[in-house]
C-alpha cells in the first residue's frame, strides 16, 4: 500500500483566463497532519477540489489513494468545505446518518456512531433537536461529526477554523489532534498561521496559485533569519560592528533616547556571537532580545522572497 | 446508484413529511369541490326576490307574459337536455331528473316570486318597494322587490312599467322584455294574416342534425358522445400534466435555492458525484409527483365509483370516462411525455436553483422561462378544435412543447412521421438540456456561475454594440 495519501502533479486550473492554481505538486503522506496555507484567493480551495474531484484540473493529474478521485475513493475522505451547511430542517441524528449512508455507513451503525460522537462532542443533548435551533458552533460540531462519522482514513478540511470563536477553535484543534492520534491523515487548509504552527507535521505555502514551499515547519521557519533586537545607550557603531554575523539596520530611536537596532542573523552566526561582540566593545547595552521566528514570518518571508507581497494573512 | 436513492430518498421525506405537501394534496379535491360547488352556493344563496304585477290590460298581457315564460322554460329544458346528451349520451333517468328540476323552478317557484298587490297605485306600492312596509311571504315578511305595470296603446305597443330600488339585478326585467316582445311578434303575424296553427308550426322547427364519421361505415358511422371523450379527456390530461409537471418543478427550484443558501451543496458535492445530486433530486420529487398522482388518482376513482352507484347517474358513462382516462393509447404516452418532460423542465429549474441565492435571482432568469411554458397552455385549447391547424403542427415539434400538446392531438390521430418525429426530437432536447443543466448546476453549486453569467450571454450582443 502506498504511503502517499494524496498527490497532486503539476496542476493547473484556469477560471476566465486567470490561474487559480498553476503547475501545483504536492503530496500528503499517510499519518500527517499537513496544513495547506496561504492567503485569501491563494488557490487553496480550489486546489481542495481538485483533489476530491469535485473540479477537474485543465492540466496535471491528481491521485488519490493512487487513483483517479472517484466514489470509491471519496468514501474513503470525509471533507469539511469551506462554504458549510447542513440541512437546517433536519434533526441533528437524521443528518448525522444521512451523510454517514451516503458515505456508506449502515442506518443502525451510523446512528450508534452518530450518537457517540454527539456524547463526545457534548451535544447528545441536541440529537433530536432542529439543525436550525442550534447555535453556529453547535452546527459546525455536527458538521465536523457529519465529516467524520464514517471513519474516513483522510481527513480535509477547508478553513476549519473560520467562524468560529477562541473557545471553538481550541476545540477544533483538540478533535484534529484526536482524529490524528486515531491514525487518520490531515489536510486542512487555512490563512490563520497560528493553527498551523501547532499542528501540522508539514505545511504547503501557496500564494497566487503558485506553490511557494513545502515541508515540516521547522524547515518553514529555517527560511526565516533569526533576529535580534538591540537598545543601546552607548555611540558605538553598531552597523559596523556587528556586519559580521548578519544585516544590521538601525531603528528608530526609543522614547528615552536610546539606539535601536535589528540583526538578522546570518548562517552560522547565532545570538551569542552577537552578545559577546557588544560586551567585547562595551556597549551598553539596554535590551538584547533574540526573537523566535512564527510561522507567520516563515509565511511573509517566503511569500515576498517569491515576488508574491501584498498578501493577505492574519 | 446508492447516492442516488439515498439523496432522492431524502428529498421524498423532506416534503412528504411537511405540512404543505399535505395541504397541497388536499388542495386539488378541495378546490375541484369548490369548483362545482362555487356556482351552485352562489345561485342557492341569491335571496328570493318578491314583486307584483298589474295588467292594465285585463289580463291578456299577463296571460302572455306566463305562456312566454312557460314556453321559455319548456325551450330551455329541452336545450339542455340536448346538452346533456351531447355529453353523456341518452339518458332516461337523466333526463327525468332534468324535467324534474325545471318543473321546481317554474316562475314562482325560482328566484322571482310573485305576490298579490297589496295595491294596485304606485303611491299604494311605494312604501313597499322602499321597504318602510313589508308583504307576508313563505319565509316571513319581506320587502317588495319590484312592481311591474302592463299597458298596451292605441297603436298595438306595450309599454312595461318597472318600479325598483334596486338597480342591478335586472334578470326580471329582461324575462318580462323577451317574453313580451315574442307575444308582440306573434300577435303582428296574426294580425297579417299568419295563422296561429303556421306560427306554432314555424317556431317548432328544428333541423336534424346527424354527425357521421366518414371512416366508419353503416350503422357504426354515426358520431356518439362516446366518440368525443377521448379527445376531452386528452385535452384535460394535457392540462394536468402541465399543473403537475409546473408544480413540482416549481419545488425543485425552492428546495435547490434554499440548498444553496444554506450551503449545503458543497458538503453534498463531496459525498456524491454532481450528476448523482442532480439525478437523486429529480427522482425524489418525481415520487412526491407520482404519490400526488396516485392519491389524486385513488380519490378520482373512489368519486368515479360512488358516482357509478348513485341512482341518478347508474347509466352516466362512467365506465366510458375511466376507459377513456386509462386507455393505454393515453396513459402511456401521457406517462413518457410527463417523464421525459419532467425531466427537461425540472432538471432547467434545478440548473437555475443552482445559480441563485434568493427567489428574488430566480425570478429574473424564470419570467422568460415561465413565458415559453404558458404557451403550450393555450395551444392545446387551439390543439382541440383545429388539430391541423399550422400553428399547432409547427409548435407540435418545439421540443419543450411537444409532451402537451401532442398529448392533446393524440386521440386525433397525428400522423406516424409526426409521432416518432417530435418524440424523437423532444428525446434529444431533452438529452442535451439535461446534459447542460447538470453543467450549469455543477458550476453554480461551485459558485463558479450566477445568474449574471446567464445574463451576460444576453448581453454579449449589446456589449459589442456599445
Amino acid at each position: 500500500m502506498s504511503d502517499t495519501i494524496l498527490r497532486l502533479d503539476r496542476v493547473s486550473k484556469q477560471f476566465k483566463g486567470q490561474y487559480a492554481v498553476k503547475d501545483v505538486s504536492l503530496e500528503v503522506e499517510r499519518g500527517q497532519i499537513t496544513g495547506f496555507l496561504g492567503p485569501n484567493g491563494a488557490g487553496k480551495t480550489t486546489s481542495l477540489r481538485m483533489s476530491l474531484g469535485i473540479l477537474t484540473p485543465d492540466k496535471g493529474k491528481v491521485e488519490l489513494f493512487g487513483k483517479t478521485p472517484g466514489a470509491s475513493t471519496l468514501d474513503r475522505v470525509g471533507f469539511l468545505p469551506e462554504e458549510r451547511g447542513i440541512y437546517r430542517r433536519m434533526k441533528v441524528i437524521d443528518v448525522i446518518i444521512f451523510f454517514g449512508r451516503l458515505k456508506g455507513v449502515e442506518a443502525g451503525e451510523a446512528r450508534r456512531r452518530g450518537l457517540k460522537m454527539l456524547d463526545e462532542f457534548d451535544l447528545l443533548h441536541a440529537a433530536e433537536q432542529k439543525v436550525k435551533t442550534l447555535s453556529k458552533g453547535m452546527a459546525q460540531k455536527v458538521q465536523i461529526i457529519t465529516t467524520l462519522i464514517h471513519q474516513p482514513e483522510f481527513v480535509i478540511l477547508d478553513e476549519p477554523f473560520s467562524g468560529l470563536d477562541p473557545v471553538n477553535q481550541k476545540a477544533l484543534e483538540r478533535i484534529v489532534r484526536a482524529q490524528a492520534e486515531a491514525g487518520r491523515t490531515i489536510l486542512f487548509s487555512t490563512h490563520v498561521m497560528e493553527h498551523a504552527e501547532r499542528l501540522c507535521d508539514k505545511i504547503v505555502l501557496i500564494a497566487k496559485g503558485n506553490k511557494i514551499f513545502d515541508g515540516t515547519v521547522a524547515e518553514a521557519l529555517g527560511e526565516v533569519p533569526r533576529r535580534v533586537h538591540l537598545e543601546t545607550t552607548s555611540e558605538q557603531n553598531l552597523l559596523e560592528l556587528l556586519a559580521p554575523f548578519g544585516e544590521v539596520r538601525r531603528d528608530d530611536d526609543a522614547r528615552d533616547g536610546s539606539h535601536c537596532s535589528t540583526i538578522d542573523l546570518g548562517s552560522g552566526s547565532d545570538a551569542q556571537d552577537v552578545l559577546k561582540a557588544c560586551v567585547d566593545a562595551d556597549v551598553k547595552l539596554t535590551r538584547f532580545e533574540p526573537v523566535r521566528a512564527h510561522l507567520h514570518d516563515a509565511f511573509v518571508h517566503l511569500v515576498e522572497s517569491h515576488g508574491h507581497g501584498e498578501e493577505e494573512t492574519a | 446508484m446508492r447516492a442516488i436513492y439515498l439523496i432522492a430518498r431524502r428529498e421524498f421525506l423532506s416534503y412528504v413529511a411537511t405540512w404543505g405537501f399535505w395541504l397541497s394534496l388536499a388542495s386539488v379535491p378541495l378546490f375541484m369541490a369548490l369548483g362545482f360547488g362555487l356556482p351552485i352556493l352562489i345561485e342557492s344563496s341569491q335571496p328570493t326576490r318578491y314583486y307584483v304585477m298589474i295588467d292594465e290590460t285585463g289580463g291578456r298581457l299577463d296571460a302572455a307574459y306566463r305562456a312566454s315564460v312557460e314556453e321559455s322554460r319548456q325551450r330551455q329544458a329541452a336545450e339542455m337536455r340536448e346538452a346533456v346528451s351531447e355529453m353523456v349520451g341518452d339518458n332516461p333517468q337523466i333526463t327525468a331528473a332534468l324535467d324534474q328540476q325545471m318543473a321546481t323552478t317554474m316562475l314562482d317557484d325560482g328566484r322571482y316570486v310573485r305576490l298579490d298587490p297589496p295595491a294596485t297605485d304606485v303611491d299604494g306600492l311605494k312604501p313597499y318597494l322602499l321597504g318602510e312596509r313589508l308583504l307576508d311571504t313563505a319565509e316571513g315578511e319581506m320587502p317588495l322587490f319590484a312592481a311591474i305595470y302592463l299597458r298596451a296603446d292605441a297603436e298595438g305597443g306595450i309599454e312595461i312599467e318597472y318600479w325598483s330600488t334596486n338597480l342591478t339585478d335586472g334578470g326580471l326585467r329582461s324575462e318580462i322584455r323577451g317574453a313580451l316582445r315574442d307575444y308582440m311578434r306573434a300577435e303582428r303575424l296574426l294580425a297579417a294574416g299568419v295563422s296561429g296553427d303556421m306560427l306554432e308550426a314555424a317556431d317548432s322547427l328544428r333541423p336534424v342534425v346527424r354527425e357521421l364519421n366518414p371512416e366508419r361505415a353503416g350503422a357504426d358511422a354515426a358520431v356518439t358522445a362516446s366518440d368525443r371523450l377521448p379527445v376531452i379527456v386528452a385535452i384535460g390530461v394535457a392540462f394536468a400534466l402541465w399543473i403537475i409537471i409546473f408544480s413540482v418543478v416549481n419545488m425543485l427550484l425552492t428546495a435547490m435555492i434554499e440548498e444553496k443558501g444554506n450551503k449545503v451543496l458543497e458538503m453534498m458535492m463531496s459525498s456524491a458525484r454532481h450528476h448523482e445530486i442532480l439525478t437523486g433530486k429529480l427522482f425524489g420529487v418525481a415520487a412526491v409527483s407520482f404519490t400526488l398522482l396516485a392519491f389524486w388518482g385513488l380519490l378520482a376513482f373512489g368519486g368515479g365509483t360512488l358516482a357509478q352507484q348513485a341512482a341518478a347517474s347508474a347509466n352516466m358513462p362512467i365506465g366510458d370516462l375511466i376507459g377513456a382516462i386509462f386507455n393505454p393509447g393515453l396513459l402511456v404516452p401521457a406517462l413518457g411525455y410527463f417523464i421525459i418532460g419532467y425531466f427537461m423542465y425540472g432538471a432547467v429549474f434545478l440548473a437555475v436553483g443552482s445559480l441563485c441565492d434568493t427567489l428574488q435571482d430566480a425570478q429574473t432568469l424564470m419570467s422568460p422561462i415561465m413565458l415559453v411554458m404558458m404557451v403550450p397552455l393555450f395551444l392545446v385549447m387551439v390543439a382541440a378544435d383545429s388539430p391541423d391547424s399550422p400553428i399547432v403542427t409547427f409548435a407540435s415539434w418545439v421540443p419543450v412543447w411537444t409532451p402537451f400538446i401532442m398529448l392533446a392531438r393524440l386521440p386525433q390521430d397525428p400522423s406516424m412521421m409526426e409521432l416518432v418525429g417530435t418524440t424523437g426530437l423532444m428525446l434529444g432536447t431533452a438529452i442535451v438540456v439535461i446534459w447542460g443543466a447538470g453543467v450549469m448546476f455543477r458550476m453554480g453549486a461551485l459558485n463558479q456561475a450566477n445568474q449574471e453569467t446567464i445574463k451576460n450571454w444576453f448581453r454579449f450582443g449589446k456589449k459589442q454594440n456599445a
